[in-house]
């Protein structure tokens, strides 16, 4: 699970498989928007940061691994197209999204510590005197809040609903108030914009995009195949199971001859489908060769005890 | 004993039986059920000869051979569709096919008879032996066929009816058997000298006549009791 704060809300709850992504990712680029998307998928969260424009850093955590740069952005395709994922874009200060960028790609020195438990000021005077980089992050259930450090020295409050970082602790500090608050302390590798490549410059986005849907669609193939070959085992076995409740009906009546009569006329009235204009023809003829062996009155029991059971079958599903 | 009237008797009720049963039932019953109302006729026709006038007319009296050759093969005919349908299930026709295309070879039999000579003694003689023969061997292809469709339909409805129509048909051999044995051997001419073949083979003949008309009837009964 990554936490982060969100900044302006830029779209919230998008459905990315109805967006083309490719498409989506370009206008960000001509608007040279700085912020973050963040996609939720049941397999995992994807963050991708965009500054000034560039898209600098793409990341994807799922439950066994994480996929960093074209790897992330592949497999977020892949995802946002097989649906069941949501998109937030939000909107940070430049700054916030080089922190960010750095933040996600740092190290983890301690996660989900009670708040309460925690000496924190020894913890900043650690900070301090190792002369570290990073962030303290500050969440509850509903709320995030980072702290981030430059060489040992506080530099900001960034939390929900701020662009960029602030300088008063402010709404950072009052989630450190709410009950159950936890902190993670993250460290980062420094974040020199001057290094950071455009992802969208380096790859060819669009060809990933047409992997990724190809792959669906290959998927999709796959899926309607077994999904037809399901449905055509469950009708299967209940035509077995109608044919031998036919059969059994036919034999009590008329004899043996009875149980071929319906294989028979199965076959030739109701191979197409189990329909009601074939049932009806089936019962026809069914009943016209049943006459050949037996009385009216035997073959119209016979008939009526079939239709019942085709009923109760029917009802049955 | 005076066998002739007797027949006549149960032949009539024989025919009616087998008739009726062929106008209410399937199409595939119309051939078997007209066949034995052929025979009525063809039996008849020989033996009302002393007691009606214009019987002793030898067209008719062909005719009335000729007839009971036709109703053997339609009963044969029949048995082997029902033989087809008890093994493939498939049914073709409609029962005024079946009534027009026999009253056709009746008609075409008739033609026949008035278009050649006046049969003489030796003619009808000879026409009778065919028709016997016919008989005969079409009896044991019925009892072979009809235990064939036993075995198909024995535990339907009307699986017993078809072992009536084996008995039918050994009767049937017995009466046409004997008399083919006796018109094959001049019997009825050597009387005298073989008094005690000639004599066991017509009694054999007019019992199994005898016989074959009761179980006829018996089993158009049976069968029409079954397909109510």
């Amino acid at each position: 699970m990554i936490l982060l704060p969100r900044g302006i809300p830029v779209k919230e709850k998008v459905d990315p498989a109805k967006v083309n992504l490719p498409e989506a990712l370009k206008k960000l680029k001509e608007s040279g928007f700085s912020g973050y998307l963040r996609f939720d998928t049941p397999q995992g969260v994807g963050i991708v940061i965009f500054e000034q424009g560039k898209l600098i850093s793409a990341l994807f955590e799922g439950e066994r691994h994480v996929l960093i740069a074209y790897d992330a952005l592949a497999r977020l395709f892949e995802l946002a197209l097989a649906g069941s994922c949501t998109l937030d874009i939000f909107r940070l200060s430049n700054e916030l999204a080089m922190s960010i960028h750095a933040l996600l790609h740092g190290e983890v020195l301690y996660r989900g510590q009670e708040l309460k438990l925690i000496d924190i000021k020894a913890l900043l005077g650690q900070f301090k005197s190792d002369q570290l980089s990073g962030c303290l992050r500050i969440y509850t259930a509903e709320h995030v809040a980072l702290i981030f450090y430059r060489d040992g020295n506080p530099l900001g409050f960034f939390h929900d609903g701020s662009t960029e970082i602030e300088t008063t602790p402010g709404t950072s500090m009052s989630v450190a108030r709410l009950p159950g608050a936890k902190i993670d302390v993250l460290s980062s590798k420094g974040n020199d914009v001057s290094v950071m490549a455009d992802l969208m410059q380096s790859a060819d986005i669009g060809k990933l995009w047409q992997k990724a849907q190809e792959q669906r669609q290959r998927l999709q193939k796959q899926e309607q195949e077994e999904a037809s070959r399901t449905q055509g085992f469950a009708e299967q076995e209940r035509r077995q199971r109608l044919v031998a409740l036919l059969r059994s009906t036919a034999e009590r009546h008329v004899g043996k001859i009875g149980g071929s009569l319906v294989d028979k006329e199965f076959e030739r009235s109701l191979a197409a489908g189990l329909t009601e204009a074939g049932f009806t023809t089936f019962f026809d003829n069914l009943g016209k060769a049943a006459k050949l062996v037996a009385g009216p009155t035997a073959v119209n029991t016979m008939l009526d005890e079939m239709k019942r059971g085709v009923r109760g079958m029917a009802k049955a599903g | 004993m005076n066998w002739s009237l007797v027949q006549i008797g149960l032949w009539l009720l024989a025919g009616v039986v087998s008739f009726y049963f062929s106008l209410g039932n399937a199409r595939v019953w119309t051939s078997i059920s007209l066949g034995f109302f052929l025979v009525l006729i063809g039996e008849m026709i020989p033996q009302a000869i002393p007691f009606l006038p214009g019987m002793d007319i030898p067209q008719v009296e062909a005719m009335g051979l000729i007839i009971g050759t036709i109703s053997i093969m339609v009963m044969t005919h029949g048995f082997q569709e029902y033989y087809v349908f008890s093994r493939t299930l498939e049914l073709e026709g409609n029962k005024l096919y079946v009534y027009l295309a026999t009253i056709g070879v009746i008609v075409g039999s008739l033609v026949f008879i008035l278009i050649n000579p006046t049969p003489d003694f030796d003619t009808l003689r000879i026409i009778k032996v065919v028709s016997l023969s016919n008989w005969v061997f079409l009896s044991l292809i019925n009892i072979d066929m009809i235990r064939k469709i036993y075995i198909n339909v024995k535990d339907s409805p009307i699986g017993k009816g078809f072992l009536i129509f084996m008995l039918v048909f050994v009767c049937i051999f017995l009466w046409k058997g004997s008399e083919l044995y006796i018109r094959v051997y001049d019997l009825d001419f050597l009387a005298k000298e073989y008094p005690f073949r000639y004599d066991f083979s017509l009694l054999v003949s007019n019992v199994g006549n005898v016989l074959a008309s009761i179980s006829v009837g018996g089993a158009f009964l049976y069968l029409a009791r079954q397909l109510r």
